[in-house]
């Protein structure tokens, strides 16, 4: 028992070292939160968001409770929040927070929701936050900070621990080795050995196993960044050998992707519904939807019936494993129009620390953007990625139309709209969602 | 009672209030939680009213803009999109406010807005295409109610959180010019809501107000309920199974109610919950801890707590004083004891200090007795012994009233003969009764064994104590002195001895009756000032009869006498019946009118030793006639050197000497090997008078004890029993050896032999010598005129049973004294007033009394002799 224990807390400590890759130099040491203003101030805060539920943050209002018991803070979900959020700052309600994502910027139609954010980087704003890995931090043309991470996630895909205990097979570390042992689970009964959603998002199966080994070519290709970013056909080569992977994936007995679009009719909810069957070995999903996995264990009849153990592992699509990419998964802005703009900023400066965001990751089963955070069990298998392998999407320097074509591409592919040659040579002008 | 016992009812008594206190106040804290709670149930309802309202008056003003709009449809012109924009535009009096004209059928779900996006104020499109409040609309809503309303949602125009109304109007479609189907929509911002909430705060400062759609989603978001759904929330922080989590939202979905839920602190709250009555579909939620409306409960257990600190310390208040006072009473109690004790020591040391004299007086008085023949000496020395006696019966009653409050009195029981007991206690008091002219009965049952088991000594005291007091409140009439016995049903070797004594006295009130008890009390004290007495009598015959398992029964008529009686329990050692005692008392009665010695022993030898020369004296002069050779000694000493020298055939031996007592003394003789007294018995002389001395001697090694004053015929009686045989000449009746005995002469006056109802002879042989056989003939005569009148009132009275006494008393009499038909025809009167026969009594008693009196005449000459 002590064994295992052990084993575990050096695979996290791994995984923890692992994922700081790119934090630069020595970090100083974290002051402990001390309120800046009378702890008897009255005030209230909104914080708008696209998560129906946020009980991370409302856990996060009840201690921010302790130091200000007289304030009042509420999470509100916002519709079509893409859309909205910049009239929202602008309105005579406006959120004093809001979230915001990574992808948002360089994207011009965040441009107005961007000039209403506050500067967190300004030191009379006084926020310190040292303590998030450097390779997170996203900043305006301007060299501002105006959104400070709160989650990250990973591609990947989750791990039925039990079918593979019960079949005696070895989680596969690469592409070799997935198409082996779903070979042997096919012939076990598995229809489907990997599911996933089929959808065009971040969190759809081909983006999940293609996207980290595209990224990495990209970040081991730096010199055609800039191509790919303008989106210059020509650069679309660089896909080829995720695209290639990918077409050979799906057409092996690894996964049928019509049963996945048969019976995964999203790319949450439903990925871990079906995940919870207990019949699929494999699940393509993002950290963010292994982050749902907890809630929902109690709502699944089959999964309260049968439970099971799962992990999170990259997918091994390369031919000597899989890739591990730390992406943002989650931003927080604060709103400059706030009418409680000090105290918006004393939230942030209290949110903005190891402690704190360690605590909301631990609760979200995400994995924390800070140098000193303890992930969840759930990811212990990351540690296991080679060092090489693992990297953050800043490091990439890919934006997001250069992301969201890549995404068109591994779509068309994998539902057999495109083959691999078209769709490299549609680069910049494949037809997205 | 103990302290700790005292202590340990005080914590209970304590703890009963406390719990009684915690329970009422439970019970008070319950009630008022559940007036509480139905009073938040309460505003719940009529907060629902307040939203009901407001939700309708929005509806109505929606309905104007759209039946203006469809009204202009209905007459044939419908309004086009910009002319019912327009029209709401002017309609509408808030800027907050905006009304979209939707078109849901269109693929962006698009239409204008009445006000220009907030991004682009020239932009009045509104697409709700990413907002999901038209997929269930029509399932939102109940067709029967009032409103038709969105869920809360953020409006596509300005990001503001908003719910809308909305209706259904008809627009003319400039493409096709055909009329359309819009949803006008009055999109209101949810804070406009929020705020006809805020009135409550007032009220409950904690509350906060839900609104849930049948889902659980949340139109109004309270701030304590995390999730952004109600059930989902509840399922979160509250253990339910799954058919408790479906109970609780078909609970919420049924009507109006209270339920307790956790919190996400796992704190108890309270939630209330409502359907909106304008809008079925949606209910409202109002939750606050419950703490907030149990807040009296903690000034419950703030007055539970001072109450128990408050009990404590008057515990200890109440303890230390107890303490203190029973140190006090204690040292009272003890100084009480110490003076009780002093008493008690005093009175046992100064009665037997009265003793020892006493025995010197009665003693020498009664040598004067013996030897005067003058009979007004005679007559002082008399008054000097009654006087005496009466002093050391006082005497005796104070020493054993001392022991038993010293709870040294013990009953100690030995083998007694009744006649005995019956003859001393006759004697005692018979003087007394004639003394004071009083006639005492005596009713002796003639079948009570003659040997019993019990504490003899004490019997005595009861009875002459009772008999005493008869004499001394009775001051004319009689006593009538009866004791009878029967068997005991369960104890085939015991009787049961009934002792009855009645008087003609002044009899007790019933209110005084108690006080015959109570110690040193004396009844009507004033009024019987002249009567001696101590007031203890009565007391010690209740005590000794306490301590005999009985009691004394008293009734008592005032003014007219009372009657005393008890029974005792008693084991029979001889079931011989003692037969007439009245006829062999008579006859003792006789045989004691002179002194006449036992006996003489001229060559016994006898030793006394006694500190006191008087009793000295007294011992030598009441064996003066018996010719005994009595040394006397003054000391133990004394009486050792005697021992030692001289043979003595008895020794007596007082035990209370100064520098060596009895006792002493005769552990000395007894160690002392050169002596001629080896065989010698030693009785003790003693003034402790009580039962358990024998034993006590006998223990100490003496042969036997006497107590003083010493009565004349007891020390003869004991002599007998001690001295040998072969030393010791009986006295003959005839009186042989009494040189002061006058010659005998049985020569009968002549009219004697002349009385018909007489015969002389057997009188003569029933008295034993003419002297004697005249003055029972004196008595005789002197009694028969008062008894006959006795037998005459009684049975003038009806009261059979004391005529059959007297009767019974005329039979014996009248048989002393040769009267044998006189007697025989009272025998049979006698029997007849036993068996109730009234009718030979009615003819025959005259003629009874008619022979008695007429023999009585005849007697008369006797008082000539």
């Amino acid at each position: 028992m002590k064994k295992k224990t052990l084993g575990m807390i050096v695979s996290l400590s791994m995984a923890v070292m692992l994922l700081l890759q790119g934090c630069s130099g020595t970090k100083k040491a974290e002051v402990p939160f001390s309120p800046k203003y009378d702890k008897d101030t009255v005030f209230s805060l909104t914080v708008a968001g696209t998560y129906g539920n946020f009980e991370s943050l409302e856990a996060e209002f009840e201690r921010f409770y302790e130091y200000y018991p007289n304030a009042e803070l509420q999470y509100v979900t916002m519709d079509d929040y893409n859309n909205v959020i910049s009239s929202a700052l602008v309105n005579n309600e406006p959120p004093d927070i809001f979230t915001t994502g990574s992808w948002m910027i360089g994207n011009e139609a965040y441009d107005d929701m961007f000039k209403n954010c506050e500067v967190l980087s300004d030191p009379s704003v006084g926020i310190d936050y040292s303590c998030i890995r450097d390779s997170l931090i996203r900043t305006t043309d301007s060299g501002d900070v105006v959104m400070l991470p709160i989650f990250t996630t990973s591609y990947g895909m989750l791990v039925n621990m039990d079918i593979f205990e019960k079949e005696g097979l070895e989680v596969p570390r690469n592409f070799n080795e997935l198409t082996k042992v779903c070979a042997d689970l096919k012939s076990a009964g598995y229809e489907s050995p990997v599911m996933g959603t089929d959808m065009f998002s971040g969190s759809g199966l081909f983006n999940c196993f293609s996207y980290p080994m595209f990224a990495y070519d990209v970040k081991n290709n730096s010199d055609k960044l800039d191509a790919l970013n303008n989106l210059e056909p020509s650069s679309g080569e660089l896909m080829r050998p995720s695209l290639e992977r990918l077409y050979e994936f799906v057409n092996s007995d690894c996964i049928d992707i019509s049963k996945c679009k048969e019976e995964i009719a999203d790319e949450y909810d439903a990925v871990i519904m079906r995940f919870f069957e207990g019949d699929v070995p494999m699940m393509l999903a993002t950290g963010d939807v292994a982050s749902g996995t907890a809630k929902r264990e109690s709502k699944s009849e089959a999964f309260s019936a049968n439970p099971f153990k799962y992990r999170f592992y990259v997918a091994p699509s390369g031919d000597d494993g899989g890739y591990c990419i730390n992406s943002v998964s989650l931003c927080f802005s604060v709103n400059k129009n706030s009418g409680n703009i000090d105290m918006a900023n004393e939230f942030m400066r209290f949110l903005i620390s190891s402690k704190e965001l360690g605590n909301m990751a631990g609760l979200k089963r995400l994995i924390p953007p800070v140098d000193d955070f303890s992930t969840n069990e759930i990811y212990s298998a990351l540690a296991d990625i080679p060092s090489d392998r693992s990297f953050s999407d800043k490091e990439t320097g890919l934006l997001d139309p250069a992301v969201r074509q890549f995404r068109a591409a591994i779509y068309a592919v994998g539902n057999g709209e495109m083959s691999v040659d078209e769709a490299v040579s549609s680069y910049g002008s494949i037809p997205e969602e | 009672m103990k302290r700790g016992l005292i202590i340990t009812i005080n914590l209970l008594i304590m703890g009963f209030i406390l719990l009684f206190i915690i329970g009422y106040a439970y019970l008070k804290a319950k009630e008022s939680n559940e007036n509480e709670i139905a009073a938040f149930e309460k505003m719940t309802v009529t907060t629902n009213q307040i939203i009901t309202n407001y939700l309708e008056d929005e509806q109505h003003l929606c309905d104007i803009w759209t039946n203006y709009i469809n009204r202009s449809a209905q007459d044939g012109s419908p309004m086009t999109v910009e002319e019912a924009v327009s029209f709401i535009r002017k309609a509408k009096i808030s800027p907050e406010i905006e009304g979209h004209l939707i078109f849901p059928d269109t693929p962006e779900r698009e239409g204008v807005s009445t006000a220009a996006k907030v991004s682009d104020p020239d932009d009045y499109t509104v697409s709700y295409r990413y907002i999901d409040i038209f997929d269930n609309i029509e399932n939102e809503r109940d067709t029967n109610d009032a409103v038709s309303l969105t869920r809360a949602y953020t409006n596509p125009m300005n990001g503001v959180q908003s719910i809308a109304f909305y209706n259904n109007v008809t627009i003319l479609d400039e493409e096709t010019n055909e009329p359309k189907k819009g949803l006008m929509m009055r999109v209101v911002p949810l804070s406009r809501l929020e705020q006809k909430l805020v009135f409550l705060k007032g009220e409950y400062e904690n509350v906060e107000i839900s609104i849930v759609d049948r889902e659980g989603n949340y139109v109004v978001h309270g701030k304590s309920f995390k999730n952004s759904n109600f059930f989902e929330y509840y399922k979160s922080y509250n253990e339910a199974t799954s058919e408790e989590y479906e109970n609780v939202i078909k609970e919420i979905a049924g009507g109006t109610g209270t339920m307790t839920i956790k919190n996400f602190k796992g704190e108890d709250c309270i939630l209330s919950y409502t359907p909106l009555e304008s809008m079925t579909t949606w209910f409202l939620l109002a939750y606050i801890p419950a703490d907030n409306l149990v807040a009296n409960r903690s000034i419950d257990w703030l007055l539970l707590g001072i109450a128990t600190v408050g009990f404590l310390v008057l515990l200890i208040f109440n303890t230390a004083v107890m303490i203190n006072y029973n140190r006090e009473l204690s040292a009272a109690a003890k100084q009480a004891n110490q003076a009780n004790e002093a008493k008690s020591s005093f009175l046992s040391t100064m009665s037997h200090d009265i003793r020892t004299p006493m025995n010197a007086i009665l003693g020498l008085n009664e040598m004067v007795l013996r030897d005067a023949r003058d009979e007004n000496i005679r007559m002082y020395s008399e008054n000097i012994r009654t006087a005496g006696n009466t002093l050391l019966g006082i005497i005796n009653d104070i020493l054993d009233f001392s022991k038993i409050e010293a709870g040294k009195m013990e009953i100690i029981n030995v083998d007694y003969s009744t006649a005995s007991l019956l003859n001393d206690l006759v004697n005692m008091v018979k003087k007394r009764a004639d003394d004071k002219g009083l006639s005492l009965n005596i009713n002796i049952d003639e079948s009570i064994p003659t040997i019993l088991h019990g504490d003899e000594i004490r019997i005595k005291q009861i009875i002459i104590n009772i008999l005493s007091n008869a004499v001394k409140y009775t001051k004319q009439g009689e006593i009538t002195f009866s004791v009878s016995s029967k068997k005991t049903e369960n104890k085939p070797d015991s009787i049961i001895l009934k002792v009855c004594v009645s008087d003609t006295g002044i009899g007790i009130k019933k209110e005084d009756i108690d006080k015959l008890f109570v110690a040193f009390e004396r009844i009507e004290e004033k009024k019987n000032r002249n009567i001696e007495g101590t007031g203890l009598g009565m007391t010690i015959v209740q005590r000794f009869l306490d301590m005999m398992g009985s009691h004394l029964e008293v009734e008592s008529e005032y003014g007219k006498g009372s009657v005393f009686s008890f029974e005792l329990e008693q084991k029979v050692v001889k079931w011989n019946p003692i037969g007439d005692f009245e006829e062999a008392f008579r006859r003792s009665l006789s045989e004691r009118e002179n002194y006449r010695e036992k006996f003489t022993a001229p060559d016994a030898r006898v030793l006394v030793v006694d500190d006191t020369s008087v009793n000295l004296t007294v011992f030598v002069n009441l064996l003066k006639h018996t010719a005994l050779r009595i040394d006397t000694a003054e000391s133990g000493d004394e009486g050792i050197s005697f021992f030692k020298e001289n043979h003595y055939d008895v020794i007596f031996l007082d035990h209370m000497m100064p520098d060596k007592d009895g006792i002493e003394t005769l552990k000395e003789m007894k160690e002392t090997a050169d002596t001629p007294n080896k065989e010698t018995p030693v009785i003790c002389l003693t003034a402790n008078a009580i039962s358990g001395m024998r034993e006590m001697y006998t223990n100490e090694g003496f042969d036997d004890y006497l107590t003083k004053p010493i009565d004349a015929e007891r020390l003869e009686t004991m002599l007998l029993q001690y001295l040998p045989k072969e030393k010791v000449t009986v006295t003959s009746n005839n009186g042989d050896n009494d040189d002061n005995e006058e010659t005998e002469d049985n020569t009968l006056p002549a009219f004697l032999y002349d009385i018909k109802e007489l015969d002389p002879d057997a009188g003569l042989s029933y008295c034993g010598d003419a002297e004697d056989y005249i003055m029972a003939l004196t008595l005789y005569l002197g009694s028969a005129e008062e008894k006959a009148e006795e037998i005459e009132k009684y049975w003038a009275a009806g009261d059979i049973k004391n005529t059959t006494v007297k009767v019974h008393a005329l039979k014996s009499s009248s048989r002393a004294i040769g009267a044998l038909e006189l007697g025989e025809f009272a025998e049979r009167l006698e029997k007849a007033g036993n068996s109730n026969d009234t009718e030979i009594l009615d003819k025959e008693l005259e003629i009874l009394i008619s022979r008695y009196r007429q023999l009585a005449n005849e007697l008369e000459p006797i008082n000539k002799v």
